[in-house]
């Protein structure tokens, strides 16, 4: 009986259609995938960059709500990007210079009087009305502000994390300013003439300001140029992940598990609902974090099921993990599949709940029970797919013992001989 | 016979590594943090000499259990309230100035369950405990909420670790839904053991010792207490039983315990101030080689005993 059953069952799996599919065309879509997203980040920068180049060139509300316009459309495709972050160590080690979080942004331009980090002596230090200043001893001459001064002199300054001179979150501040409303709603409201010229100048410093903003995004832009070649033909981020397929499917899962535990889960929505604190929330001067959690959700999602749809409507797709697990486990994929629709639909349920005004800071107030069941619902449904993520990396029989216990990752697996 | 003895052996509710974790370490360890707090909540004084013994006694017990970022941890928050650190912004001595001085309402145990964590739990005693500098209000009502409110945690957490260690206990049986199969309890808490000493490698000791043109001194965990080290020290402790009881026979990873707790047994520094002088800051650079040469000793010899990866943690991520 024994013998009669074994070679019944081996017939119904080579069956299955999902054979076809192969760890190395799974590795190929994850690359592609993240060219995709990276590429989109790009141009919606460099769109960006145009809407920062009329905003000082003319300030006007008109140009600084295209300008906040432009930075909204950026987020987009970037958080869809975050999934593949905690997998590679080429996203990981260069992500603090494009969405390092949370920052003390009083390093860069004028804030509340009451504001300050007793944690750290730069947390005020407002380089954009302080030409010349001393940095661990040293004297800084930031009287022309370029992108080599934020990156190599401002950014991360004194090895405090807290010290964010670059990326999306010091532009934003640049273009909101500080949300001084708490937990209540509103989001920064910088007046455009904060940008203006002469006696119209309003915060002081305006072309210092204007300076700044066009040296963020010129470093941005740079720095996601930077990330495109990664992902390109012979870069480093897609040649990491297709010349050993294992690998590479272990970082998809990996990053889609860590995003959606560790992160988005606990850092960003778990702490920042038990901080109550509105400066805990990620796009915390243009209150867009619902924006941002959902589309980071939306790009677990994309990870596993093979397919991006492109910030102009196009579809890049193809083989995928959802067609790869079910070989080897059905039931965990139809969990998987199940679970990620849930935590998209539950981030979902916070986007629409932001965009009708009810946004993250004010669902973190302390005694909103609302938003605190908004928050821990979707929280529930990060962690529950994490458990399943868990699952498939353990049914691919891929491990994360090798990768950390040993230099070489090139041993073999039962499931794809 | 054999299909009997088979059948015996594959209805095994729980392997004795799992059961032993269980049974001789996490639950005494919780009972134990939970009458610590008790003892130290039941104390009728607000003087700050008389509190301190019961306080460090707390955080010792708490130390054999921190690291389990799991269930009831997990649950509403508790593990960050009762140990919110790092707190790179500082947000606990914000949060604790406006309790000090604002309505005595928020103190009562409803509603302090619900302020920040930053408020809450061992650092924020300590803040009060070991004030940097004198604070704004009478820190009595303050004090008396904060020990009140740890002593509620730890009760709740110790009860509900009944039904969580049965549900590991009972891992792959029908109904069990948390855990599939023994395998999955135990890489359950082998990633709880590996991401503790995790922590105690890139912040007990990273964060202070930060880079060598910048060593961090004032980050050191739990330094007004001067419980820097013997939180490492007692953490190392912990995790080395853990390990031992999921599995007796792991000689790589008990000499690479017993070597990172030699040093920090020798290392007479409890802020672990050192890590400002280049001499002495050698030594807490080699704890930490060591920290860390103890997790991947256990990860290559533990988790291949145990038949188990690394699974995913709360505390990944930045």
């Amino acid at each position: 009986m024994r013998s009669l059953l074994a070679p019944l069952l081996l017939t119904g799996a080579l069956a299955t259609p999902a054979l076809a599919v192969t760890p190395d065309e799974v590795v190929e879509t994850y690359a592609d995938i993240a060219l995709a997203t990276y590429e989109d980040s790009l141009t919606t920068a460099k769109t960006l960059q145009v809407a920062v180049a009329a905003l000082v060139a003319n300030p006007s509300d008109e140009t600084l709500a295209a300008a906040k316009t432009a930075w909204l459309a950026a987020r987009v495709p970037y958080q869809q990007s975050e999934a593949f972050r905690f997998g590679n160590p080429v996203v990981d080690d260069w992500e603090g210079r494009v969405n390092a979080w949370p920052l003390d942004e009083g390093l860069i331009d004028y804030t509340s009087a009451d504001y300050g980090n007793e944690e750290n002596a730069l947390a005020t230090l407002n380089v954009i009305a302080t030409p010349k200043f001393t940095l661990s001893g040293t004297e800084i001459d930031a009287t022309t502000i370029t992108p080599d001064l934020i990156a190599r002199t401002l950014h991360e300054a004194d090895g405090i994390e807290a010290n964010v001179a670059s990326g999306y979150h010091a532009i934003e501040f640049l273009l909101w300013g500080q949300d001084l409303n708490g937990t209540g709603p509103g989001a920064g409201s910088r007046p455009y003439t904060d940008f203006a010229l002469g006696d119209a100048c309003t915060g002081g410093n305006c072309d210092r300001r204007a300076a700044y903003l066009q040296a963020a995004t010129d470093l941005l832009v740079a720095d996601l140029q930077e990330m495109v070649g990664a992902w390109s033909e012979g870069g480093a981020g897609r040649s990491a992940v297709t010349a050993d397929p294992k690998a590479g499917l272990l970082a998809a899962l990996t990053g889609m598990g860590t995003l959606s535990y560790g992160e988005l889960g606990g850092e960003r929505m778990k702490l920042g609902l038990m901080l109550n604190d509105p400066e805990e929330e990620h796009d915390c001067f243009s209150d867009n974090t619902h924006n941002s959690h959902y589309y980071d959700g939306l790009g677990i999602r994309n990870v596993y099921f093979g397919q991006y749809t492109r910030v102009d409507g196009t579809k890049v797709e193809g083989p995928s993990l959802s067609a790869l697990v079910p070989a080897v486990d059905p039931a965990i994929d139809a969990q998987l599949k199940a679970e990620l629709d849930a935590s998209v639909a539950a981030l979902g349920a916070v986007k629409a709940a932001g965009d009708a005004g009810q946004t993250f800071d004010t669902l973190i107030a302390p005694g909103n029970a609302e938003g605190e069941t908004l928050i821990l619902t979707t929280v529930t449904a990060l962690v529950t797919q994490t458990v399943s993520i868990d699952r498939a990396v353990t049914a691919l029989g891929l491990t994360k013992v090798e990768f950390e216990g040993s230099d070489s990752l090139d041993n073999p697996g039962a499931v794809f001989q | 016979m054999r299909a009997l003895l088979l059948a015996l052996l594959l209805t095994t509710p729980a392997a004795a590594d799992t059961a032993e974790a269980v049974h001789d370490q996490i639950r005494p360890g919780y009972a134990a943090f939970a009458e610590a707090a008790q003892a130290l909540a039941a104390l009728d004084s607000c003087d700050p000499d008389q509190l301190r013994p019961a306080f460090h006694a707390a955080y010792d017990a708490w130390l054999s259990v921190g690291h389990l970022h799991l269930g009831p941890a997990e649950d509403e928050g508790r593990s960050l309230a009762i140990h919110f650190w790092p707190d790179p912004k500082g947000l606990g001595r914000k949060a604790q100035s406006a309790l000090l001085t604002g309505d005595p309402a928020a103190l009562q145990p409803q509603a302090f369950r619900q302020q920040s964590v930053a408020a809450r739990g061992l650092p924020a005693l300590e803040r009060l405990l070991y004030p940097a500098e004198p604070l704004p209000a009478d820190a009595c009502p303050l004090i008396k909420a904060t020990a009140a409110d740890l002593s509620d945690m730890t009760g709740d957490l110790a009860s509900a670790w009944g039904p969580f260690g049965d549900l590991l206990l009972t891992a792959g049986e029908p109904g069990n839904t948390s855990f599939l199969s023994a395998a999955e309890a135990r890489q359950a808490l082998f990633t709880q053991f590996a991401g503790g000493l995790e922590h105690i490698a890139d912040n007990r000791l990273g964060r202070p010792l930060g880079t060598f043109d910048k060593p961090r001194p004032e980050l050191a965990e739990a330094r007004a207490s001067e419980r820097s080290l013997r939180n490492v020290t007692l953490s190392l402790k912990a995790l080395r039983s853990l390990a031992l009881a999921l599995n007796p026979t792991i000689p790589k990873t008990e000499a690479t315990f017993d070597q990172a707790i030699a040093l920090a047994d020798t290392l007479d520094d409890p802020t672990l101030a050192g890590v400002a002088d280049p001499q002495t800051r050698l030594k807490v650079e080699i704890l930490q080689q060591a920290v860390r040469a103890t997790r991947q000793a256990a990860i290559a010899e533990l988790a291949a005993a145990l038949g188990v990866t690394l699974g995913f943690n709360s505390q990944d991520g930045d």
